[in-house]
């Protein structure tokens, strides 16, 4: 339950960091996508049904403020946050290369599909140039965000477990 | 996965479930707003104070690393601009002379109504919309402070956009700059009629498309555009920008080109909303008009 309440606190948390914090580190009118980053890093330090939670919650308040379409991202995110859960078992302290691999697809896949819906339906037929002005450069500063935020996140997901596990016995070991 | 307690409920299966209530809820905001409205107010009641505090701290910092940047820059351009002033100065004494004859003419024609007069609220931007695709923010102003849809957002420079959702303690705004969003406009000096896109490609060089210029219309670069008589929701005269690159298209019957924002978008922070609707026949608009034209007078 704590775990719970922390993990919402944090998606709080980044969301102000996306609408304010984003405005200023803006590069070239691009800012790089925060909630996204939340699905892939809980799915992959504490397993799927994680990643779906934090997925289905950052998704929802996505969409609250930003979105016409209440579920769209949560949908996205929640898938996410599975896909990154799988490579869970095969989780090691100081490997950064996964979770910025799966950050880099499925920013690409999301923003993608905005564009597919947004603009490609209605008419406007230039990819290349939204592929390279907008979904890449996007993709690259958040995979850099993931880079910066990958420590911090783990230091807090292991200070959530150290707490439980006190309790319950240990099932799952880090090496 | 060990864990008795949830044997049942696989990962899959949740997955499945929570997908499927996604679902669900995208069929339901699709045809009706009456799920989401709800919930963004209760979420927005926690959310709005914050990000209000957050903003204080952000431009706090900004505006510091500024002022130590900027010192040495202020300096030579305060010599500059005391320059211009002593210019300014001998101009304005010329113009005020020459306004006082141009509103008596205006008297006589009764086109009084200028952009200055419409009554306006301030209102600082908290935050954008997180998302690259589109230019609009999130200002600290909602339907407490009497702000409704449609109402035109300005700032000291020009046009900035349009109110497009207005909640209890924030409202939306919508740049003429956004992909899609469509302006009628007018050369302000001969009146010709265009329409200014917005359009996302053209986000590097900072401009928005300018479109519809009649054949035997006369609009050369660097004219201001103004907002047009003919616009539904846009009060007359607010000025956009200026024409860049106006050239025959290849159909042989109009004219496009590129318009230059008056509005610094980039930094902007504070904005200033016209509380006046574009409607024809309310009186209240009409007192309004009048009040403004009094103040006008008492003035100059």
């Amino acid at each position: 339950m704590k775990r719970k309440l922390c993990e919402i606190g944090i998606i709080l948390l980044f969301y102000l960091l996306q609408v304010s914090l984003g405005r200023v580190i803006r590069i070239g009118g691009i800012m790089p996508n925060f909630m996204i980053i939340l699905p892939v890093l809980f799915g992959y330090l504490k397993g799927r049904k994680e990643g779906i939670f934090v997925g289905f919650c950052a998704g929802i308040l996505y969409d609250l403020f930003f979105s016409d379409l209440l579920g769209f991202s949560a949908l996205i995110f929640v898938i996410i946050g599975y896909i990154s859960g799988m490579f869970y078992n095969n989780y090691e302290e100081n490997s950064f290369v996964v979770p910025l691999i799966i950050t880099a697809i499925s920013t690409f896949s999301y923003e993608f599909l905005i564009y597919i819906g947004n603009f490609l339906l209605q008419g406007r037929l230039i990819t290349p140039f939204f592929v390279a002005r907008i979904i890449l450069p996007e993709m690259v500063y958040t995979v850099l965000l993931v880079l910066a935020l990958y420590k911090p996140v783990q230091i807090l997901n292991r200070h959530l477990d150290s707490k439980k596990r006190k309790v319950k016995d240990s099932d799952e070991t880090y090496s | 996965m060990s864990n008795r307690v949830k044997k049942f409920f696989t990962p899959g299966k949740i997955l499945a479930i929570v997908a499927a209530f996604c679902a669900l809820l995208i069929v339901v905001s699709f045809f009706s707003d009456r799920l989401v409205t709800p919930l963004r107010g209760a979420v927005s009641q926690v959310i709005i104070p914050i990000q209000r505090g957050m903003n204080g701290i952000g431009i706090g910092v900004v505006n510091r690393e500024n002022e130590k940047r900027n010192i040495e820059d202020l300096q030579e351009e305060n010599r500059e601009l005391k320059d211009t002033i002593a210019l300014l100065e001998e101009e304005n004494k010329q113009l005020k002379h020459d306004t006082k004859d141009l509103d008596s003419l205006k008297k006589l024609y009764e086109i009084d109504k200028k952009y200055s007069s419409y009554p306006k609220t301030g209102a600082t931007i908290i935050g954008t919309t997180s998302q690259n695709w589109n230019t609009s923010f999130v200002i600290d102003k909602g339907s407490n402070n009497g702000i409704k849809p449609d109402m035109n957002v300005v700032s000291d420079e020009g046009l900035v956009g349009m109110i497009s959702e207005v909640h209890a303690n924030y409202s939306i705004v919508s740049t003429v700059i956004g992909d899609n969003s469509f302006v009628s406009a007018m050369d302000e000096a001969t009146g010709d009629h265009c329409t200014v896109r917005g359009d996302i490609s053209m986000m590097d060089g900072g401009f928005v498309s300018l479109e519809r210029i009649k054949q035997d219309a006369n609009i050369n670069d660097g004219d201001s555009i103004v907002t047009s008589a003919i616009s539904s929701k846009y009060l007359q005269g607010i000025l956009i920008g200026y024409a860049k690159d106006v050239k025959q298209d290849g159909n042989g019957l109009t004219k496009s080109g590129h318009l230059v924002p008056a509005v610094d978008f980039e930094h902007l922070q504070k904005v200033l909303v016209i509380t006046q609707l574009k409607e024809f026949d309310n009186p209240e608009t009409q007192k309004e008009g009048e009040e403004g034209e009094t103040q006008e007078s008492g003035e100059t």
